[in-house]
């Protein structure tokens, strides 16, 4: 922390030098999880770069009170909003309780299989995963992806997102409940 | 029964999935998994839908920095002005 506000404070005063060693820093934090978000590696780099480029000239509004990464996170979010925004129209997908769980109406649940843990995903796991996720709405999915993918605690996602807590918790549990049901047909044994 | 007769229980899932069944905010959580094996299976897949999603991760190999500086290198150093100090008052000699 103290680190990142010596550099954060020469950055500011121009010091090109120490605001590469907060991009190195945090680059591959921000990469991830905008392709997270987008599931598209030429978009997250694109995301990323305006990041950097966004943080560098918004330096000056940077007050210190929350985390510089939780700062980027804001921002990183911001921009793929906004890419999203401009090159997609949503499907419309009804979000409310009695939906999501009105599919689970399973008279029998089936069990799923082992999942493969690390990096022996293989492309078709894959596919599913980017097509069910693509699915869920943008601010649910930076919601599941902050929280339950990159670990951020519910109040440090609610700060990001200028979100209440109970806001956070109600669009993380019905994306868990979305992700899940979309999953199930390929993951039952 | 169908599973939708224990919405209680799945709403009460989706919340606690990340926390340790142990805990004693779970205990009714528990109990109810350990005697029903839909909503134990429920449970089950709901965990795993998020432990894909966290082993899908994609690395950077390379560095953006170097783009991102030459970017910055066609704009001019950010300005900064500091708030003027007040004259404070020096001790007078004698």
């Amino acid at each position: 922390m103290n680190e990142d506000k010596d550099l954060i404070n020469s950055a500011r005063a121009g010091d090109k030098i120490a605001f590469g060693k907060l991009i190195r820093k945090y680059e591959k934090t921000i990469y991830s999880f905008a392709f997270k978000i987008c599931r598209d590696k030429e978009k997250a780099e694109e995301a990323m770069q305006e990041t950097f480029i966004n943080a560098y000239r918004g330096l000056k509004s940077f007050s210190g009170k929350s985390k510089f990464s939780t700062w980027l996170y804001r921002i990183v979010t911001n921009n793929c909003l906004m890419m999203h925004r401009k090159k997609s129209h949503e499907p419309l997908i009804s979000f409310e309780d009695s939906e999501l769980l009105r599919e689970t109406g399973e008279l029998e649940v089936p069990h799923w299989g082992e999942t493969p843990h690390d990096a022996v995903l293989n492309n078709e796991l894959k596919e599913i995963l980017d097509k069910a996720i693509q699915k869920l709405p943008l601010e649910y999915r930076i919601v599941f992806v902050m929280r339950d993918v990159d670990g951020l605690s519910t109040e440090e996602v609610g700060n990001t997102l200028k979100l209440s807590v109970p806001a956070i918790k109600s669009r993380l549990h019905r994306a868990r409940l979305f992700l899940r049901n979309e999953l199930n047909p390929y993951l039952t044994k | 029964m169908k599973l939708t007769d224990h919405k209680k229980y799945l709403l009460e899932m989706c919340e606690k999935v990340d926390r340790d069944l142990e805990s004693p905010t779970c205990r009714k959580l528990r109990e109810h998994l350990e005697k029903c094996p839909d909503c134990a299976a429920y449970y089950d897949s709901l965990k795993k839908t998020i432990l894909l999603y966290r082993s899908y991760d994609v690395h950077y190999e390379g560095s953006c920095c170097e783009k991102v500086l030459a970017r910055l290198e066609l704009e001019q150093p950010i300005k900064i002005t500091l708030p003027k100090k007040s004259r404070s008052k020096r001790p007078r000699r004698s």
